[in-house]
């Protein structure tokens, strides 16, 4: 289980996430919605001690694998990528044959399309176990086809794992699709709670009213 | 035309002074190379990957010592090892010894200052994502260091240029002193100075060379390196 309370980050003056309290159960694939700026990078940096808080308590798994927002490209091949995490090259090469990049496996990294380095960031995310995966956008470079490959690979590795997921989205395809829970932030506030669905077909407030209401016309 | 002819005859006639000359410019750029980096790459990816008080203000002054000259260096290690200095006593002057040490002062900054600089700019995404994978320290700086080879090295290969082609300094502590203390480029100013033109350009023709072939067998490594 994951318990935020009372969790602030400020820069210089600006407060730019402030939860009050935020529960996530184990097992949960909650997604993260919410505009440019509206913190959702910042709580997964925080989840991943990869960033302090200015304040607040967190209680979360130790074992935790994070995805950034920018995905890397190391030097070597697809399998060099992957392997760098300490996973054999059987798994590496699973990975990329769910992932659709068995046909660039030899390829340098560095060479490969926004979408194809995004899904091989994932493989290399996914090579490793974990109680908690956080992934930053892991579909905002991806076509319709990835998109689906990136939610069926999550979803697999939680059957398999038994793990949480936190992961931010700008698609509400995404939300749909692969998440038991959706939180919508706005200005680092939590803005709605609930289901995808519920969120998207009846949502409660009038903010989260004109917030999906964009959703609407490009779903 | 003439200098160029001088300065081939001059290598292969293996020369027993141009050759001592050239020993010990060699050594000492080696050692003043190897000591600045010994110290400025980790001090340099120390500045670049941690934040602590005080720190724009050490950027500031490696920034400046970046561009101490040369004379300058030389004339504080003088100062520091001449005969009633605080070291006197070493007996370093005049030595290849000193000369090294003045290097080191001069180099190191530029080092420190060159890899604080690029360690922050790159390393960044490297370090978040390899942190995110739950990799140890040790695996992350070494990811930093693959993934920054090729400026890594461009950085030695920039303090190499800079020990082999000083003079400044060198020649106050080591006196340009013959069989002894000489190095190419004070060799090259005495030269200049018996009015010897076309020997000090084929001097300067064959410190050139000396260079080109440094560059082109660390490019040589680099490349080597990439391909496996
Ligand atoms: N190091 C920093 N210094 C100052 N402000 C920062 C810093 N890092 C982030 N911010 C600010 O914090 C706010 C939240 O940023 P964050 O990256 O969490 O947004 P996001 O929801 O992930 O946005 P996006 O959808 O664009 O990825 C932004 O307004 C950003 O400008
Ligand atoms: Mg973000």
């Amino acid at each position: 289980m994951i318990e935020i309370k009372s969790l602030k980050k400020t820069y210089r003056e600006r407060t730019v996430l402030d939860i009050d309290k935020l529960v996530i159960d184990d097992g949960t694939i909650l997604a993260v919605a919410g505009a440019n700026g509206s913190g959702k990078s910042t709580l997964l940096r925080i989840l991943a001690c990869q960033l302090k808080a200015t304040e607040g308590e967190i209680a979360s798994p130790e074992n935790s694998l994070y995805m950034p927002q920018q995905a890397y490209a190391f030097r070597g091949n697809l399998i060099d990528n992957i392997t760098l995490s300490g996973a054999d090259r059987e798994t590496a090469k699973q990975l990329l044959e769910k992932l659709e990049l068995s046909h660039l496996s030899e390829k340098k990294a560095t060479s490969l399309s926004g979408g194809e380095l995004q899904r091989l960031s994932l493989c290399r995310v996914l090579s490793r176990k974990a109680e908690l995966l956080l992934l930053d956008e892991p579909t905002s470079a991806c076509d319709v086809r990835g998109a689906e490959l990136v939610v069926n690979a999550i979803k697999e590795y939680r059957e398999e794992n038994g793990c949480t997921v936190v992961m931010s989205t700008h698609a509400p395809a995404l939300a749909l699709k692969a998440a038991d829970r959706m939180i919508i932030l706005g200005n680092g506030k939590i803005e709605a709670d609930g289901t995808p669905a519920d969120i998207f077909n009846k949502p409660e407030t009038d903010w989260a009213k004109s917030f999906t209401a964009g959703w609407k016309t490009d779903a | 035309m003439d200098s160029f002819r001088q300065a081939f005859d001059l290598l292969f006639s293996l020369d027993r002074e141009l050759l001592q000359i050239l020993g010990v410019t060699m050594r000492m750029s080696f050692f003043s190379t190897a000591i600045s980096c010994l110290i400025g790459l980790p001090l340099g990816a120390l500045i670049g990957t941690k934040s602590f008080k005080g720190k724009s203000f050490l950027k500031k002054l490696i920034h400046t010592l970046m561009g101490l000259p040369p004379v300058v260096a030389g004339l504080f290690v003088y100062t520091l090892f001449t005969h009633y200095g605080p070291f006197g006593e070493l007996n370093l002057l005049f030595t290849v010894k000193i000369m090294v040490i003045a290097q080191v002062i001069l180099i190191t900054p530029i080092v420190t200052g060159l890899s604080s600089s690029f360690i922050e700019s790159t390393s960044k995404p490297i370090i978040e994502t390899a942190r995110g994978l739950g990799l140890n320290n040790l695996k992350i700086v070494g990811l930093c260091l693959s993934e920054g080879r090729t400026s890594l090295v461009s950085i030695v290969l920039t303090a190499f240029g800079r020990s082999i082609a000083e003079v400044g300094a060198v020649s106050i502590v080591g006196g340009n002193i013959q069989w002894k203390t000489r190095v190419m480029t004070t060799a090259i100013m005495l030269e200049t100075n018996k009015g010897k033109f076309s020997f000090a350009l084929a001097l300067g023709i064959v410190l050139l060379l000396i260079a080109f072939v440094v560059n082109a067998l660390a490019s040589f490594m680099v490349k080597e390196a990439k391909n496996d």
